[in-house]
């Protein structure tokens, strides 16, 4: 994509095997992408389809029975090869992550200033004087009132929205090039996601770092995201820029879901239903991972899994049959709804 | 839709309130309550879905529990066709009511009991109730399980052999199986994935229309609501801020706690241009709700009076009801 600039994190065949007792699961299986500087990537995809464990190994935070393969390369360094010292001077500093329930990712024991304070001093060679200041700063920036008072408390003494906007706080304290939020809002009330969603792109606009955003929220990737990657069974079954995706989704798994969803914007009769459920990772079907679900599935679909083809400029599909959720989307415009 | 004058009342509840007591020291004397519901008044028509939406502890579960007998009034009054004040009821009167009142809770995991088969899960009610007997049981439950999408077969399963959706629609089965005339359902789909929300959504609409059902729908997704609802109260701190017909609602919100809370939604369109309304701040505590009107922390038109008086709660429009001193 975007041939003209260079991606600043590359993603490549990356896939995360885990060996369970019950069995090898394929949690991700050769997913690629690129993220490039001062962009937001969303990556959707309903529970299990494999989007937070891309990120955990990115961030190598998996557990040691998890088998990464496939290439990830941040500015031309190849993340999976780095010993374990280098990858601790890129996470939180290059790269920071924010996580969805900021009460389990803070810990309880220390003040939020503390927290933040630790990033700085071990990224950044600061004094435990100058780290505070930069703390006081970050909260200031993130939106906290009295941030001279704040910076003193614990977790607990703090609100939900609070609480996510002092995870932000450290996660851009060192002022990393790519912040990776995984469900950063899914938490929160609507207001407050609206002010969360807001201050991140004000401070994207800011420090001019990239976003990759993971979430199941459609609405959430519509307000943020530049480009957007659809994942399905640790696959990535769409991939193009945000406006061609919600406006002429390829695969029919896109389309149903965005057919899905109650929608404040139009009149919607009945919400399309995409039958049955997501497959257990340990059994996947044979041939493309949707055909259990698909309407349009034929005999093909169950023998030969689809690859990503480019489908239009830009804009990639992985399924055999796109010209049918054509005609489909054809027959839905004539009759306005569902 | 049938005008409002023409349309049968179900459920009458006039002021009711909830306080929880927060007890303190030696003698766990009372030092505060929390205020979750204080005074909501509303009407639920039969045959409609009635959406009661608000953020995290603005009081709409707590309603529904107490509505429920789950939890026991603090004050006020609900009147339930053919049974009287709800909040009143004991012993057997109450009982009863449990069987045409029936409730759908937010988590498919933690509301089934692990230890019992679907079937029995399902049946429990109807046994309770005398409602079946011997072999009809069995031919009544399978009954049900289809009608919710469940293969029969698995009738004798336990819980914890089921996916989320598929839970719900146990869940489903067991509030149908007493035949009631209503069902209050708790953010009956806000834990599942988007899929699978929709497959209930419809399912839950396909009852509805089949068995006659009257839903009190509570969530805090307001797209969701705005789907399944025929009317719906937006509720803000314990109390009832806007109530309207759903269109209504959103093509002309009275309230500005209304207007920023359907402005905060993010819509699946990026092409779509809004003007948002950001709210400042937090909820504040219901411990200790501001004075006057209680969004008046938050709000962007406050003006003196709302930190001093309480706007009333009032029909503004032909069944519109809002509580603010600056709706024209």
């Amino acid at each position: 994509m975007n041939k003209d600039k260079r991606p600043l994190l590359e993603v490549k065949d990356l896939t995360t095997y885990f060996h369970t007792e019950d069995g090898l699961v394929k949690a991700v299986d050769g997913i690629s992408y690129e993220v490039f500087p001062g962009e937001t990537l969303g990556i959707v995809g309903e529970s299990g389809c494999g989007k937070s464990v891309n990120a955990l190994s990115i961030m190598r935070l998996l557990e040691s029975n998890a088998d990464v393969g496939g290439s990830i390369s941040f500015e031309g360094q190849s993340l999976p090869e780095l010993s374990e010292r280098k990858m601790r001077g890129i996470r939180g500093n290059d790269i920071a992550m924010i996580f969805q329930e900021p009460m389990t990712a803070l810990n309880p024991v220390f003040t939020v200033g503390n927290q933040i304070e630790e990033a700085i001093i071990l990224h950044q060679n600061k004094s435990q004087d100058e780290a505070h200041k930069m703390a006081i700063d970050m909260l200031r920036k993130v939106g906290i009132p009295e941030p001279t008072k704040r910076v003193d408390e614990y977790p607990h003494e703090l609100s939900g929205g609070m609480r996510q906007r002092a995870m932000i706080a450290m996660a851009l304290s060192c002022n990393p090039r790519v912040l990776i939020a995984d469900e950063p809002t899914t938490a929160l009330d609507v207001t407050i996601q609206a002010q969360i969603l807001e201050l991140m792109k004000s401070l994207q606009d800011e420090y001019g770092m990239s976003i990759i955003m993971i979430t199941h929220d459609l609405g959430v990737i519509a307000e943020v995201a530049d480009r957007v990657v659809v994942m399905y069974a640790g696959k990535v079954v769409e991939y193009a820029d945000a406006v061609t995706l919600f406006k002429n989704p390829k695969h029919p798994y896109t389309w149903g879901l965005l057919n899905a969803i109650p929608r404040l914007d139009i009149e919607q009769d009945t919400l399309y239903n995409i039958p049955g459920v997501v497959p257990d990772p340990l059994h996947f079907p044979e041939g493309c991972k949707f055909n259990t679900r698909c309407t349009f599935c034929e005999e093909r679909c169950k023998k030969e899994e689809p690859e990503l083809i480019e489908v239009e400029k830009n804009h990639y599909a992985r399924c055999f049959f796109i010209e049918k959720v054509e005609k489909e989307k054809a027959k839905t415009k004539a009759g306005e709804n569902l | 839709m049938i005008n409002q004058k023409d349309k049968e009342i179900l459920l009458e509840v006039k002021d009711m309130v909830k306080y929880f007591p927060i007890r303190a020291g030696v003698f766990k004397r009372v030092v505060a309550h929390v205020k979750a519901v204080d005074g909501v008044n509303f009407n639920v028509f039969k045959g409609e879905t009635f959406g009661l939406v608000g953020e995290s502890g603005c009081g709409k579960t707590t309603a529904g529990m107490t509505l429920m007998r789950l939890y026991d009034a603090t004050a006020g009054k609900a009147s339930f066709k053919g049974h009287g004040d709800l909040l009143q009821l004991k012993g057997t009167a109450l009982r009863n009511m449990r069987k045409d009142i029936q409730m759908i809770f937010q988590d498919p995991y933690s509301s089934l009991n692990p230890r019992m088969r679907v079937k029995n899960i399902i049946a429990e009610g109807m046994l309770t109730h005398n409602l079946a007997k011997g072999s009809e049981v069995n031919d009544k439950v399978a009954d049900l399980m289809q009608k919710v999408g469940l293969s029969t077969d698995h009738m004798y399963r336990f819980p914890h052999e089921f996916s989320g959706g598929q839970r719900q629609r146990i869940g489903i089965a067991r509030a149908l199986a007493v035949n009631p005339d209503m069902i209050v359902c708790d953010e009956a789909v806000s834990a599942l994935d988007v899929s699978i929300q929709a497959q209930v959504i419809n399912l839950l609409n396909d009852i509805q229309e089949e068995f006659g059902l009257t839903y009190i729908f509570i969530a805090h997704d307001l797209a969701v609501v705005k789907h399944i609802s025929d009317r719906i109260a937006v509720m803000y701190l314990g109390k009832i801020v806007e109530m309207t017909d759903k269109h209504s609602l959103f093509d002309n919100p009275l309230h500005p706690y209304t207007k920023a809370l359907i402005s905060a939604i993010p819509i699946p369109d990026p092409t779509y241009d809004k003007k948002r309304v950001i709210l400042e701040g937090d909820v504040p505590s219901p411990i200790n709700p501001p004075s006057g009107c209680r969004f008046h922390t938050r709000c962007p038109i406050a003006q003196d009076i709302c930190s001093k008086e309480d706007p009333v709660f009032e029909e503004k429009k032909d069944g519109h009801f809002v509580a603010c001193h600056f709706v024209e």
